[in-house]
């Protein structure tokens, strides 16, 4: 949907929400000794939210995130259908990584009914998850996030004096959505995954098809390497607790153990063993905790500090390269050196199986439902994406659990604000609202999986 | 390549929107009407949203009439802008995206003008819709509208392909 001078609508925009296309960053207000920065509409980001900083001195008393679009609903949009109505269902949460609610649901329905998936079906899939990679990651780092760092207000101003750097990102970021076109029957909310396999499967020279542009990817995404490496990111340490999937010969999509930088270490059909949902008064979205009442991150540099070794050999060459490895786990900002990495690796992976591709005897297996509990976690381009079913004797869906990564990120997002924000109150109002806005950003949030907008308000006593 | 003709330019329609969000399915439902009426007049590209890669792939010939649900006007009514009309003479965006996931309309629009550069001749129509919940199925008001929507794309794509300037 869009507005009639070309803005996008909503679908489902809460009603009261910051009406956007309002000029924002307004010149910060005074009330006796409290300060107020607001920022009605963060741009760049994935979805509508809004953020309140308050400070007491420099000390940050209360930062919130919250998430006001409508809640989704789709934990009960599922409830009476078929699993294959769900993989399709649940595609439609996200513009941006249908695929990961596809691959999630999947592997738990099948989880439940004892499936085992063709090889062939299984190399798909992953190459599937690549291309949704390339696509989400390229769009980020490029049209999202790199302006924040060569001092632009937005792709269009960079893409006037830098027009190459943007044909580059657009050229990856086609190759992800050409891979998904090709296996999901459409770039977005592909329709193919079914449970067992696929609907249909690429014949050999569709995929040959690929294996030119996926070379020029894979050099495209060096330069995003090295162009990121080359980048000047805020002063901001900490060590947050991180978490991932973790297989022990591949980087993580689809398969592996849920492991965290403290050494949890859990079959991943078990997230809610150590991680539990709660809901905040300010928010549209569950937040997740883990049961002791710790906040984690998600995403790339979780991945990347705890699966790096997995990566492939192209994307571990760069990463040592780079000299990021510890930057990334320690400083939220660099996580697009986290991105442009498994941009690489993507891209890499991808081509390697196009290479190896050879056709299954059937594109899915056949199956039959049983009644019982699936549960599953996959990797999203934004992080662990947990799914658990329950299905009924009559083979539909009784029960949903979908917690996506941006609701397991919020509380961390949270402490690094608290964290960030006193190093910025010095700086000139616009200077420091535009390195808060970085550093949302920087998490990549996709708040309208979390249930879109981010309205910031800092307010100083 | 799309079916031009003899003396006549290539024109791709792109039809934006997400069926399961009630009115937002209208340039779909447009899109499945109108491929017969239009026969090899033009190519129709289904596409949930608008990205700049849509427009980078047309050839340096082909103009373009891109369909969308719009917000802030009358539902079913429809209103038709050249593409230049949607971006600021500074190139900078003239709004700034909602609920999407992806570059409004007019960002891609800015973007395809500098990295193209200059935006393909084209133009927008824009159906006003009410519904945009959860769900497929179009509001009466829209979907009393689709016969004028189809009148206007076809008048569009003939205009568009007619020898000349054009958009």
């Amino acid at each position: 949907m869009t507005t009639p001078d070309g803005r996008p609508g909503p679908s489902g925009t809460r009603p009261g929400a910051p009406v956007p296309g309002t000029p924002i960053p307004g010149a910060p207000s005074s009330d006796g000794d409290e300060r107020r920065f607001d920022v009605a509409y963060i741009t760049r980001v994935e979805g509508e939210g809004s953020l309140r900083l308050r400070l007491r001195g420099t000390e940050v008393v209360e930062a919130r995130l919250g998430i006001f679009e409508a809640p989704r609903y789709f934990e009960q949009l599922v409830v009476g259908r078929t699993p294959d109505e769900v993989v399709d269902i649940v595609a439609r949460i996200c513009g941006i990584c249908p695929v990961a609610y596809q691959m999630s649901a999947v592997h738990a329905f099948e989880a439940a009914f004892g499936i085992e998936i063709d090889p062939a079906v299984r190399a798909l899939r992953r190459l599937l998850y690549c291309g949704e990679w390339i696509q989400s990651h390229a769009l980020h780092v490029y049209l999202l996030h790199a302006p924040d760092f060569l001092g632009y207000p937005s792709a269009i101003a960079l893409a006037a004096d830098h027009r190459e750097v943007v044909e580059r990102g657009l050229a990856v970021k086609k190759v992800g959505n050409r891979i998904i076109s090709i296996l999901g029957a459409r770039s977005i909310h592909p329709v193919s995954v079914r449970v067992g396999g696929f609907s249909r499967v690429p014949r050999r020279a569709e995929l040959d098809a690929l294996r030119g542009p996926l070379a020029e990817a894979i050099e495209g995404a060096r330069e995003t390497v090295a162009m990121v490496a080359g980048f000047r990111a805020p002063e901001f340490e900490r060590e947050p607790m991180l978490v991932s999937l973790r297989h022990p010969s591949e980087y993580p999509f689809n398969e592996g153990r849920i492991v965290s930088s403290d050494g949890l270490d859990l079959p991943l059909d078990r997230w809610d063993d150590a991680f539990e949902e709660h809901h905040v008064e300010y928010s549209n979205a569950l937040h997740a905790r883990t049961t002791d009442g710790r906040v984690y991150l998600l995403g790339p540099a979780a991945r990347i500090t705890l699966a790096g070794d997995t990566l492939h050999p192209v994307a571990a060459e760069a990463l040592a390269a780079s000299g990021l490895r510890d930057a990334i786990r320690t400083n939220a900002f660099w996580s697009i050196a986290a991105r442009a990495i498994e941009l690489l690796h993507a891209c890499a992976e991808a081509l390697d199986i196009v290479e190896a591709y050879r056709p299954p005897a059937e594109p899915r297996v056949a199956w039959t439902p049983r009644p019982g509990r699936g549960a599953w976690a996959t990797e999203a381009p934004r992080g662990l994406l947990f799914h658990r079913y329950e299905v009924d004797e009559r083979g539909f869906v009784s029960a949903a659990q979908i917690v996506p990564p941006t609701s397991q990120n919020q509380g961390a997002i949270e402490q690094d604000l608290a964290l960030f924000a006193p190093s910025v109150l010095s700086l000139p109002h616009e200077e420091a609202t535009l390195r808060l806005e970085q550093l949302i950003r920087s998490y990549d949030p996709c708040i309208s999986c979390a249930t879109h907008f981010l309205d910031l308000t800092i307010e100083r006593e | 390549m799309t079916p031009g003709g003899a003396g006549r330019r290539g024109v791709v329609v792109f039809a934006c929107g997400e069926p399961e969000r009630g009115d937002d399915g209208v340039s779909l439902a447009v899109a499945d009407r109108i491929g017969r009426r239009l026969g090899g007049r033009a190519e129709i590209r289904r596409c949930g949203a608008l990205e700049p890669e849509h427009l980078l792939d047309l050839l340096p010939d082909e103009a373009c009439v891109v369909v969308d649900c719009v917000a802030g006007i009358a539902p079913g009514e429809v209103i038709v802008r050249s593409l230049d009309a949607l971006v600021s003479p500074d190139g900078r965006s003239v709004a700034t995206p909602r609920s999407t996931h992806l570059l409004p309309v007019a960002d891609v629009l800015a973007l395809v003008r500098v990295v193209r550069p200059g935006l393909p001749a084209g133009s927008f129509v824009g159906i006003g819709g009410e519904r945009f919940g959860l769900g497929s199925g179009l509001s009466p008001a829209v979907e009393a509208a689709l016969p004028a929507v189809v009148e206007v794309i076809e008048a569009e794509v003939d205009r568009l392909a007619a020898p000349g300037p054009g958009g």
